[in-house]
């Protein structure tokens, strides 16, 4: 299910055009920049000046108030390169995305199967699937606080458990993990349906006729035609997972959870700038992320393009 | 997109466009929705971080104050406790966007740059609305002193204490004549009641709530325990640190043998675990109206002095001006107006366990009468607090660093040793760090004077 | 695409099959699944309608044994959630509309037309993919703070309003539109401006639902840029209101969920009624980055 757009199959061109329309044609398609305008003052303003600014503050040891910033050079880049805070927080972020985008893109695929090929009530699974990702991050985790909160919640007395989900190192990422997975799945579980409605009939018909079961149409079928948008949920997946913000403060209570076990990078960027008030510090952090972001985003387009160069 | 009917799609399109038309004028107006109920005068607006029993109380103090001085609207907001509301409080001082009034911890005053984040009080303007020098503990009043400008006005003090259930008690044999438990003055003894309780509690909770996994509470009741040892933080110079280890592990060990002696259960929450039959907790004091609220046969005493000597952790809440750049005036004088009224009227506050700052309260029989607070007032003549630095205060630097390194050792992730010298290598770094706000260590002055 | 999606939809509903055994096991599992997914939203409703007394109860569990609405009064009466709600649907409104309009000029302005630097200004905006409060969130917060807008709902909307995937998606469709019909209208005489308004828009719809839709979402959803711009309560949105200012009686957990639900059913219901919009909206928006 792609664009309607894209699928049109174009006339041939009108070639009786005069002169004079072929200009005015032409003309109509000229100085376009006052399209891109209002855009561009926004962007301008909003990600690139910030951008800009965040790469002047690393150099300098800004505090929250904004006055008296003076230039330290690499001091901060240097001093962030060896707090073990950092890392741990980086690795925090990075051991929650290992643990995430392959759950969450294995879940996402089985749930759009399942929903894909149930003939009755596709809007009530879409539904139940879909409805969590609705919910504003601070909500779902609250709710998830609440379900795991050892003694008082539903989770534990569910499954009969005792577990100190929030409150041990061992298991609140964990717990984290699991929220996001529920609240999250649906925008993958969406990606994948629509995906598996756009591959075409006649493709599983034939297959049949040759006499492949179903296992077989799935492994020669359906997987090899997700291929692009399973690229697309973990790219998607990686990035947001790194990321990491929302529901690990409010499942926490804004605590960098049990003995710092789930202080994110975002966290631990936040609590430098606006905790600590240490300005300077926090962008040269924020500039050491991007360029982490970055090269994520960057890596999946080589990726892209190459296998594009490769199939043809 | 489907083929919607004309006649919704219609409906859209004008609904989409009166809400357009609708949200640019509120966001126009520029002020929340409240501000377009408002009629009063003048505006006080008042952030704090009371909830639980203290914001019922804060609540009830405004609402008196209110039908005073109905010239004055009182605009107050309950922020989340700990680093969300010292950090917006800052953001909204630096950002000029502050409110009228606030309040925060003494021990984070000199840490948030007086006289940038913070404006100082007219005291002559607190002496015309009745309240003076004279009214407070001058050790109190002092902590809110920087460069001889008063720039935290003490509300309360407030300490951690060990609430136990009379009930229980009763049943182990451990409430002395006065009906209060009996007294502990080493650690053999403390746990010797711990075990009398525990064999007649009810089965399947913990026998005592100590917060194990929480950084802000293990780190309280470390500067308590150290405290007793008589520990010292760093020299007067602050150029050096005096961290004793051994009285560090010491205090490290007593809080682990609670967990490896199966007094604990890591993780239950401590407040439902009590009001549920639990012997005892470690709690502030702001629980009192909590559990009196469960209607709960207990006692409060400040923590036992298992080392001999009596010391609890104490903190105090303060009023403050966060800094507006064109602070004065009617609003201005509104602040002052409810922050003298609030800090006279305190005996409500005492109802929710603190000990008011304001001395005449105290020598009230009204005061007097309250339970558990006559139990656990003495607290206020053993005070332990951090050290005066930069860094240290509710929910500050210095917390933040120690106290997940107590957590791990409590939880048992780290032995007590090791922990301790982690602790000191910390506070050497800290020690030697600049305070972000002025660029000085804790040496070179930083903030603090 | 939904033209294909209506035809499948109609021929399936007029063959509908028997219940064969795979559908009933399907059908059963689809039912499960579901449950898990509902459970922690039933169990927040349920909550919602108890007394805070039995909210924290050891052993907890699943219906109230009294069931009241006193937390929900309590919400409405004690906390600034109706602020709130009128805040975060301000915000949602303004937002959309705004990138709404931006995106699709400049998605145009991209794809059709010409200008200088045109190919140096795509990649720029296209480097704008990897920012996000989340990334720079520090510089973001000083930036905004020297144009005086914390704590304004401007300062709320404006750093939300430049969304470059939104241009990117309404690129690609626009890219994918036949020229001829401009080309047509050009001939015939008519501006650029209103080419583009009569012409190209109205082509455009389904994209810019698509693009409308993700947008309400995300804006009333989010949570990491109001919080760190909002410090007035007043001021803050649903999301951030919920989090961070409690009410002044403490973690409830039975006036929490119901907050919580208050902030999340508006969406759910709104997606009971438009869903197939919704559907096809998210799912192109994600697949435009293919």
């Amino acid at each position: 299910m792609t664009t309607s757009a894209q699928t049109v199959v174009a006339p041939a061109r009108a070639r009786t055009a005069t002169a004079a329309a072929t200009v005015r044609r032409k003309q109509g398609f000229q100085h376009g920049g006052w399209f891109v305008a209002p855009f561009l003052v926004l962007f301008a303003l909003f990600v690139i000046w910030p951008l800009l600014r965040g790469v002047y503050l690393s150099f300098t040891d800004a505090n929250i108030s904004g006055e008296g910033a003076s230039f330290v050079g690499l001091d901060n880049y240097r001093e962030a390169l060896g707090d073990s805070a950092m890392w741990d927080a980086l690795g925090h972020s990075a051991y929650f995305t290992l643990l995430v985008v392959p759950c969450i893109t294995v879940l996402a695929f089985l749930l759009a199967m399942l929903a894909h090929n149930i003939e009755r009530g596709k809007w009530l699974w879409r539904l139940c699937f879909f409805a969590p990702f609705l919910l504003p991050s601070t909500v779902a985790g609250n709710m998830w606080q609440w379900l795991f909160t050892q003694g008082i919640g539903l989770f534990n007395q569910t499954f009969g458990l005792d577990t100190p989900w929030l409150t041990d190192k061992s298991y609140a990422m964990l717990a984290i993990v699991i929220e996001t997975l529920w609240w999250t799945v649906g925008f993958s579980f969406l990606l994948y349906l629509a995906a598996l409605q756009g591959i075409p009939d006649h493709l599983y018909e034939a297959a049949k006729l040759d006499g492949a079961n179903a296992w077989h149409r799935i492994v020669h079928i359906t997987l090899p035609m997700l291929r692009n948008i399973t690229g697309l949920v973990i790219a998607l997946q990686i990035l947001a997972s790194l990321q990491l913000f929302d529901q690990a403060v409010v499942m926490m209570d804004f605590s960098p959870g049990p003995e710092l076990s789930t202080r994110s990078f975002v966290q631990y960027t936040l609590e430098q700038g606006f905790t600590s008030y240490r300005v300077g510090y926090a962008s040269a952090m924020s500039i050491i992320f991007f360029v982490i972001i970055a090269a994520v985003a960057l890596t999946r387009m080589w990726l892209l393009r190459n296998r594009e160069e490769g199939g043809r | 997109m489907g083929q919607p009917s004309l006649s919704r799609r219609q409906l859209l399109a004008g609904l989409g466009g009166l809400g357009v038309a609708g949200s640019l004028a509120f966001a126009a107006l520029g002020t929340g929705a409240d501000a377009l109920a408002s009629s009063a005068d003048t505006r006080v607006r008042y952030w704090n971080l009371f909830s639980g029993g203290d914001g019922a109380n804060m609540i009830a103090m405004l609402n008196a104050f209110r039908k005073e001085h109905p010239g004055i609207a009182v605009k107050d907001s309950t922020l989340q406790w700990g680093n969300p509301f010292y950090t917006k409080l800052a953001m909204a001082a630096a950002g000029n966007r502050a409110p009228e009034l606030g309040v925060m911890h003494l021990g984070r005053v000199a840490g948030f740059s007086p006289g940038r984040l913070l404006d100082p009080w007219d005291v002559d303007l607190l002496a015309k609305y009745g309240v003076r020098k004279e009214d407070f503990n001058p050790a109190l009043w002092n902590r809110g002193v920087i460069d001889g400008k008063l720039y935290a006005l003490p509300l309360d003090i407030h300490v951690q204490l060990c609430f136990y259930r009379k009930d229980v008690l009763k049943k182990a044999d451990l409430l002395g004549d006065d009906g209060r438990i009996v007294p502990v003055t080493s650690t053999d003894e403390w746990f010797d009641v711990l075990k009398k309780a525990k064999a007649v509690q009810k089965k399947g909770l913990q026998t005592i709530g100590l917060w194990t996994n929480d950084q802000n509470f293990q780190w309280w009741f470390f500067v308590a325990f150290y405290t007793q040892l008589g520990g010292e933080w760093f020299n007067d110079a602050r150029t050096e640190v005096l961290f004793d280890v051994d009285k560090a592990t010491q205090v490290l060990e007593f809080f682990r043998q609670h967990v490896t002696d199966g007094y604990v259960i890591p993780g239950a929450p401590t407040g439902e675990q009590f009001i549920n039959g639990a012997p005892f907790t470690w709690e502030g004091n702001w629980s009192v109206p909590v559990f009196s609220g469960a209607k709960l046969d207990y006692g409060a005493t400040p923590l036992p002095p298992v080392f001999g000597k009596q010391a609890t952790h104490a903190e105090s809440h303060a009023f403050v001006l966060p800094h507006q750049a064109g602070r004065g005036g009617a609003t201005n004088e509104a602040a002052h107006e409810l922050a003298a009224y609030v800090v006279q009227h305190a005996l409500q506050w005492a109802a929710g366990g603190h000990i008011p700052a304001y001395t005449p309260t105290l020598s009230t029989d009204a005061y007097k009468n309250l339970t558990p607070q006559n139990e656990y007032v003495s607290a206020m003549d053993h005070q332990a607090t951090e050290p005066k630095v930069w860094f240290a205060g509710s929910t500050g630097v210095l917390a933040q660093d120690l106290g997940p390194t107590v957590v791990s050792s409590t939880m048992g992730s780290a032995k007590p040793a090791a922990v301790a010298q982690r602790m000191k290598a910390q506070l050497t770094k800290l020690l030697a760090s600049k305070n972000p706000m002025d660029g000085k260590t804790a040496a070179q002055g930083g903030a603090v004077a | 695409m939904t033209t294909a999606e209506t035809t499948v939809r109609t021929v399936r509903t007029k063959v509908r099959k028997p219940w064969t055994p795979s559908q009933i096991v399907l059908t059963l599992i689809g039912v499960a699944v579901s449950a898990v997914f509902v459970a922690p939203i039933a169990a927040a409703l349920l909550t919602s309608l108890k007394s805070e007394a039995e909210a924290a109860e050891i052993p907890p569990h699943w219906l109230p044994e009294v069931w009241t609405g006193q937390a929900w009064k309590a919400l409405y009466e004690t906390g600034n959630i109706t602020n709130w709600f009128v805040n975060s649907l301000v915000v949602s409104v303004l937002v959309t509309a705004v990138v709404l309009t931006v995106a699709a000029l400049a998605g145009y302005g991209f794809a059709r037309t010409e200008f200088r630097g045109k190919g140096v200004l795509m990649g720029i905006v296209m480097s704008g993919l990897m920012i996000s409060p989340a990334v720079l969130g520090v510089p973001l917060f000083t930036t905004v703070q020297q144009m005086g807008m914390v704590d304004t709902y401007w300062g709320m909307i404006l750093p939300q309003c430049a969304p470059a995937a939104m241009v990117y998606i309404l690129y690609k469709f626009f890219q994918g539109v036949p020229r001829e019909l401009e080309e047509a209208a050009f001939i015939d005489g008519a501006g650029r401006w209103r080419v583009f308004f009569t012409i190209v828009v109205p082509l455009a719809r389904p994209s810019l639902a698509a693009v409308g839709i993700f947008t309400f979402i995300a804006s009333w959803n989010n949570f990491l840029w109001p919080y760190m711009v909002t410090n007035n309560p007043d001021l803050m949105t649903m999301p951030n209101g919920i989090a961070t200012v409690m009410n002044s009686y403490g973690i409830q957990w039975a006036q929490l969920m119901a907050g919580g639900l208050m902030a999340g059913l508006p969406l759910i219901i709104v997606f009971v009624f438009f869903q197939r919009q919704i559907v096809a909206g998210v799912a192109h928006t994600g697949l435009a980055g293919q």
